[in-house]
């Protein structure tokens, strides 16, 4: 089934898929999936701020995360959760927004410490970005300064069980309003903000494109955009010679 | 992805390349970058890249009242935050002039040393971690967390304490309290055994530690290098000893040093910092039931507190080496300019990007953990 969609831009209407199931053991396997996933989370090792701290007791012998099947891992391509522990200053919230997009679907976003949720202590520092939420669709929050391991697992678990339950979609969110979280970004890090992932296109990919994925900022975006070019290496041969 | 930004492109063979390590990366110590230029594995060249936990915090302390700065002074060194806020706390009595009671001072020393115990602890798992090693990181965290307990007993913080306040300490310790924090000791004590043979005799750590980002003693002293990376060249220099503070000049304790100067050296040290620490808690558990007294003195109303104008730089002994504070008031009601000197930033930036010049690959992440930087204090 092919639903039309009309783009508030340009105008035009593009066609999205609306997956239809006939498979009668469908919800089954649904429900499977979403329990195996949820018994194994990779979360990816970044640390981006002093709730980072933390982690190591809620890792080893003492919280042990991994009873519950939760395991750093370091490469994000590999990573279900992002766990986002602490103030972000805006040099880190253009990695940990690359960082996000490399993911793939389905992703988790944890917001850890009062700072991603307001600011925290550094409500005025003029270095760090105050709301998460708006550059990034964020799963579950845990507050406090900073939260302690059974606070943090105690998230997790919820996380958990959201995914059990099929509740834990807010990485939809990201391609459904993806024009919101761009403008977002754009107003911090100026309107040549661009990353190498095509959000847009992975929207028409997973069958989340919606009338909110396009909008003013995708525009922007658009006009900027520049295929990023493959680093060009210089060799200096006599140099080389040289040193052999 | 785009498919035209990974188009494969025929690049040149090529002998020297760059790689950048960080932030997201296991082999670097927090949220911090580094980027190499290598020919082979061996490091041509290295460049700190830092600023990814900056906060601002020299500018937001102008901000805040004296009183409130307490909050966010500890947050400038995540895993040994306690010499932050005591130091502080120093330059706000020097220029107030107050006089500490003497069993906050002695409060101060056991947290001051708990701190380092609890610092060192971290610091031999994460560098243990960088050699493949992972025992250590998980015996180091999990004792870690007794001295944690400790101060959430005593302070209600496990991380992050808030403990000092200018004129003392805000609450007495609990009953029972110092016999905890003796068997405590005890225990670690007992452990030490356990991590010489796990770590500090293993052949496997040895081998990889030794040698590895040697300094001289002039080249430390010419590049500010201070604390146990200071103390691993052979040169005697603790602030605890030549420029007392608090009560530190009535305890007994050795200043531990090698000569060596490289990555198993400054770990080395720290291994015996550790029993030297254990002893001076051992020496203020001993001393504090003698101690009686208030714990903080008469100070004006801290949500109107001006400060007598003047500039003052304290300076105390942190597991990362010599951390100060340079504080100046006009006579306000805020801070009219604060900075600390920390160590990390010599440490994280100029001398790493020295020491990984001519060392292998594997060995930088190894020669970072060994300095003990902390890159939230680099930043501020
Ligand atoms: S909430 Fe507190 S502990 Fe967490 S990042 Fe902010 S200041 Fe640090």
């Amino acid at each position: 089934m092919t639903e039309l969609i009309k783009t508030p831009r340009t105008g035009e209407t593009l066609p999205v898929k609306a997956g239809k199931r006939t498979n009668p053991l469908a919800n089954v396997f649904d429900e499977l999936v979403r329990f195996a996933q949820s018994r194994s989370l990779f979360m990816l090792h970044y640390c981006t701020g002093c709730g980072a701290i933390e982690l190591p007791p809620s890792m080893t012998s003492r919280f042990d995360m991994e009873r519950l099947g939760i395991q750093p891992m370091v490469s994000p391509r590999q990573a279900d959760i992002l766990l986002v522990t602490g103030y972000v200053s805006v040099k880190t919230l253009k990695r940990i927004i690359l960082t996000y997009e490399q993911m793939g679907s389905p992703k988790y976003v944890i917001g850890i410490c009062s700072c991603t949720v307001n600011g925290g202590m550094y409500w005025q520092s003029y270095a760090t970005a105050k709301k998460l939420n708006d550059y990034m669709p964020v799963d579950i929050y845990i507050a406090g300064c900073m939260p302690r391991p059974e606070a943090v697992i105690a998230g997790l678990r919820e996380l958990m069980e959201n995914i059990r339950q099929g509740k834990a979609d807010s990485w939809k969110d990201y391609y459904r309003h993806y024009d919101h979280y761009l403008g977002h970004q754009q107003r911090l890090f100026g309107e040549t903000w661009q990353t190498p992932t095509d959000v847009i296109a992975e929207a028409r990919h997973y069958g989340l494109f919606g009338p909110d994925t396009l909008g003013t900022h995708t525009a922007l975006l658009e006009q900027h955009q520049r295929p990023l070019e493959a680093l060009e290496m210089k060799v200096d041969i006599p140099e080389l010679m040289a040193r052999r | 992805m785009r498919p035209e930004n990974y188009e494969a492109q025929r690049q040149p063979p090529s002998h020297e390349y760059e790689l950048n390590i960080g932030p997201n990366h296991p082999g670097i110590e927090g949220n911090y970058a580094f980027k190499l230029r290598l020919h082979g594995d061996r490091v041509l060249e290295g460049k700190a890249d830092a600023g990814y936990l900056h906060r601002g915090f020299e500018k937001l302390m102008e901000g805040r009242l004296w009183i409130q700065n307490l909050a966010i002074t500890p947050r400038i060194c995540v895993p040994d935050p306690v010499p932050m806020e005591v130091s502080y706390c120093l330059a706000v009595e020097e220029l107030c002039g107050l006089e500490i009671p003497e069993r906050a001072q002695w409060l101060r020393v056991l947290q001051l040393e708990l701190s380092r115990i609890a610092a060192h602890l971290f610091t031999f798992g994460g560098h243990a971690a960088t050699t493949g090693m992972y025992s250590p990181m998980f015996w180091g965290i999990a004792d870690r967390d007794l001295v944690l307990d400790l101060f959430e007993e005593l302070t209600g913080g496990r991380v992050y304490h808030i403990y000092n306040i200018p004129g003392g300490v805000r609450r007495d310790a609990p009953d029972g309290f110092l016999d905890r924090v003796r068997s405590t000791l005890d225990y670690l004590d007992s452990r030490l055994p356990d991590y010489d043979n796990l770590l500090f005799t293993n052949q496997v750590f040895v081998h990889r530690a030794k040698g590895v980002g040697t300094m001289s003693r002039e080249q430390a002293l010419e590049w500010g290098v201070t604390g146990p990376n200071l103390r691993a060249t052979g040169l005697e220099f603790d602030v605890r000893r030549d420029d007392p503070y608090l009560v530190y000049d009535d305890l007994d304790f050795d200043i531990p040093t090698e000569e060596a100067g490289d990555a198993w050296a400054r770990t080395l040290v720290r291994r015996k910092e550790l029993v030297q620490s254990i002893r001076i808690a051992r020496q203020v558990i001993a001393a504090l039931p003698s101690i009686a007294g208030p714990i903080r003195c008469p100070i004006p109303n801290p949500l109107a507190w001006n400060v007598p104008a003047g500039s003052v730089y304290t300076r105390v002994e942190s597991s990362k080496g010599e951390l100060a504070w340079y504080v100046v008031s006009n006579g306000g009601e805020r801070p009219y300019r604060t900075h600390v000197r920390g160590p990390s930033q010599m440490h994280a930036v100029q001398v790493l990007e020295k020491l990984s010049v001519g060392c292998r690959l594997e060995d930088v992440a190894q020669t970072m953990f060994s300095l003990d930087a902390c890159p939230p204090e680099v930043d501020r």
